[in-house]
């Protein structure tokens, strides 16, 4: 199976946890750090594939070929160069997705203009937060748990194989519940790019090729995982 | 005679209907909370605006005899009433003279009355002695005719009415903030129209037909100095003249002092007499959020939800951050959260009260929780936190829920990377900039849910997703559709905000 690739700019903060993340998850990762502490820092941590170089050269980021990465995530500590940094790298490479971080309201317009494809600010996730928490306490507290999966349940997303024993059959057909998990959502290719909740109210016709996003255990979810690449169900 | 004082303190004592009469009448004159307060204030106001009426008539027209009797008798005799009640639930003799009794018992030594009836009595002239006590007695005396004079008693009347104005207490204690200063003008007035008085008076007394004695010319003198200048009394002499230039310079600069001294009192006091208002206003709701700290993290939280907010006060200790929350329109006290006197300014018994410390230090913070939870522990603590290394210690001072915008992002960014879909859907609810969110439903005796089970609900008929329920803090992940609902689960459950709505109208109320 073809191992997706990351291009992670700066091991500060965030950077540290987010390559601690992916390399459990099994991505390929490659970190570029300007900062020769933060450099060193990963390297103790044992990431093999860490460059330590100016990200303000343009000449070096070529040399990088980030068009043969799936993603750039750009987690530098110093917001100024956060946004020079996806600048440059959409000037360069016009096709490659982007993924900044912001530490303020700023710089999220900024990094937007910047070109940058997806922008997380950190405040404006926190204040929704607590929006959330004011609102509906229990539900924001287990969501929380769903996503970080410390509970045991969580969340999955699954892309429908050919020849699964879904395909052709519409989301009200199947019946979810033997298998211990709940349909949440899906992205429908036959209909563009966006999610669709189940609970929208529209019937959907699963087909090869579909996302799907369910939630339940995680060895159930495993275990649907594996069921659905399998022409007939088994149970 | 002690021996009949005694006995009367005691039996007072015991008397229960006394202390409940004692207390009904204290709240209704003193307190907030009588519902009847309301009906008294109107009747006095009643009172005082017709007596001025009268008084002022009268001076052209004749009135009719029970008009003169209502305002003779009626209106002094309820004021008199009303004095004779305020003194009387001021303080307590005879609670005073039993205690007194009692220590003296158990010390075994002398009980003696006059010492316990003179500390008593004078906790009563003490009241009596307060301005508001004196316009009230001054205030009883009648309109009695025949003495014009006293006639003028009935302006004490609508001083009563200054009970009723708040300002006028705050101007009050901003006049009496400044008493330094405006002691000192007073003294430097005095002084400059006594010395030119005398000097008017040594100069004139003999030229001048209009002085002719020592107060004409104290007069005069008070007369130029405040630029009056009615132009009765006039010097005649150069020497008069040359005195009269002095005095109206010196006026000018002392009236320009005096204004500006009473001004910079009021803008100085300005901003804490809005403050106090924010927060009487804030304490009448019966639910409302103390946000602590104007950073990038309220300015956030308050831009996200800006018409949705109404029971809400901002305090930052930071003059400068506190004027940028002001600029920005919103309402916000300057004043340190993590002082016990700050927060116990609020309705803490009465209202729920929701405390966000999003300041930027962790130690602030816990402090800020810390102080909250000694105060009361009724009150809500939602706490931000910076370091992850030190959440037990939030949990330790008793933070109801933790904020980590730094975790929070971490696992944003992991999610979107390594699932997009997933973190697609979970943002889009969390954020509930989707159609579809993820809410609770708290179940309570009255619903018509309780005793129901999950099939007879039938969630996906209403287009609505179960995901599960707690109970008892334990999560039950996809329950078996024979579950029954109990009162007090919490139901989870994913749908559009109209389908949600809906369910939970229906199910609300008695089955």
């Amino acid at each position: 199976m073809h191992r997706r690739s990351i291009l992670l700019f700066g091991y500060g903060n965030h950077g540290k946890f987010v390559a601690k993340g992916l390399q459990e998850d099994g991505f390929l990762l490659k970190i570029i750090e300007s900062n020769h502490n933060n450099y060193l820092q990963a390297k103790d941590d044992g990431f093999m594939d860490v460059e330590h170089m100016d990200v303000t050269n343009d000449r070096l980021l070529e040399v990088l070929n980030p068009q043969n990465y799936e993603k750039l995530v750009c987690v530098m500590e110093d917001e100024h160069l956060n946004v020079f940094l996806t600048l440059s790298l959409r000037s360069l490479f016009t096709e490659s997705y982007i993924l900044s971080i912001s530490d303020s309201i700023h710089t999220t317009k900024k990094l937007k203009m910047a070109g940058a494809n997806k922008v997380i600010d950190l405040y404006e996730v926190s204040a929704n937060k607590i929006h959330n928490i004011l609102k509906r306490p229990v539900a924001t507290k287990l969501l929380e748990s769903f996503v970080s999966g410390r509970d045991g349940i969580g969340f999955k997303e699954m892309i429908i194989p050919k020849n699964s024993f879904l395909e052709g059959k519409t989301t009200d057909d199947v019946d979810f519940s033997p298998y211990g998990v709940l349909l949440i959502g899906m992205i429908d290719e036959a209909l563009g790019h966006s999610f669709v909740f189940i609970t929208a109210g529209i019937n959907h016709e699963l087909n090869y090729g579909d996302t799907i996003v369910c939630i339940g255990p995680e060895d159930k979810l495993n275990a649907f995982e594996d069921e659905i690449k399998k022409r007939e169900s088994q149970v | 005679m002690k021996q009949l004082f005694l006995s009367f303190a005691l039996k007072l004592r015991k008397s229960k209907r006394y202390k409940e009469t004692k207390a009904y009448v204290r709240e209704l004159l003193n307190g907030t909370t009588n519902p009847y307060k309301k009906y008294l204030d109107i009747f006095i106001i009643f009172l005082i605006v017709t007596s001025v009426f009268i008084l002022v008539y009268e001076v052209t027209n004749p009135v009719p005899i029970w008009l003169d009797y209502y305002d003779f008798y009626f209106v002094s005799f309820v004021f008199f009433v009303e004095y004779i009640l305020r003194l009387w639930v001021h303080n307590d003799l005879s609670e005073h003279i039993v205690e007194e009794y009692r220590d003296a018992q158990f010390l075994h030594k002398e009980f003696k009355l006059w010492p316990v009836l003179k500390n008593g009595m004078k906790e009563k002239l003490n009241y009596m002695i307060t301005p508001a006590a004196i316009v009230d007695l001054l205030a009883i005396f009648p309109a009695y005719r025949p003495l014009r004079v006293l006639r003028i008693f009935v302006l004490f009347r609508v001083l009563k009415l200054l009970r009723y104005a708040k300002s006028i207490n705050q101007f009050v204690e901003v006049i009496t903030n400044k008493r330094f200063e405006l002691l000192t003008l007073l003294f430097l007035l005095l002084f400059i129209v006594t010395t030119a008085g005398i000097a008017i008076y040594v100069l004139e007394e003999r030229i001048n037909p209009e002085i002719t004695s020592l107060f004409d010319a104290l007069y005069w003198s008070l007369v130029t100095i405040t630029t009056v200048g009615y132009g009765d009394i006039a010097p005649v002499t150069d020497a008069g003249r040359a005195i009269s230039m002095l005095t109206i310079i010196s006026g000018i600069g002392m009236i320009s002092f005096a204004t500006s001294v009473i001004v910079s009192a009021f803008s100085e006091r300005l901003s804490e007499i809005k403050e106090s208002r924010i927060i009487e206003q804030v304490n009448k709701s019966r639910s409302f959020l103390i946000v602590c700290g104007y950073g990038q993290m309220a300015k956030m939280f308050f831009r996200q939800s800006k018409d949705a907010m109404e029971n809400y006060v901002i305090l930052d200790k930071d003059m400068k951050r506190v004027e940028q929350a002001r600029k920005d329109g919103y309402k916000v006290v300057q004043e340190d959260a993590s002082r016990f006197e700050t927060l116990s300014k609020f309705n803490v018994e009465h209202a729920n009260i929701t405390i966000l410390c999003l300041t930027a230090s962790d130690v602030e913070n816990i402090y800020i929780t810390l102080n909250a939870k000694s105060i009361s522990r009724k009150m809500k603590v939602i706490a931000r936190v910076n370091d992850i290394n030190i959440v037990s210690k939030f949990e330790y001072a008793g933070a109801d829920h933790l904020l980590m915008p730094n975790q929070v992002v971490n696992t944003m960014i992991s999610t979107a990377i390594t699932q997009p879909t997933m973190y697609k859907a979970v943002h889009a609810i969390l954020t509930g900039k989707s159609v579809a969110r993820i809410d609770e439903i708290h179940v309570h005796d009255e619903h018509s849910m309780v005793g129901k089970s999950v099939k007879e609900l039938d969630f996906k008929k209403n287009k609505l997703l179960f995901i599960g329920l707690q109970r008892k803090g334990e999560f039950i992940f996809n329950p078996p559709t024979a579950e029954i609902i109990q009162s007090y689960d919490v139901l989870l459950l994913m749908g559009r905000k109209i389908s949600l709505e809906y369910f939970r109208n229906r199910h609300e109320g008695v089955n």
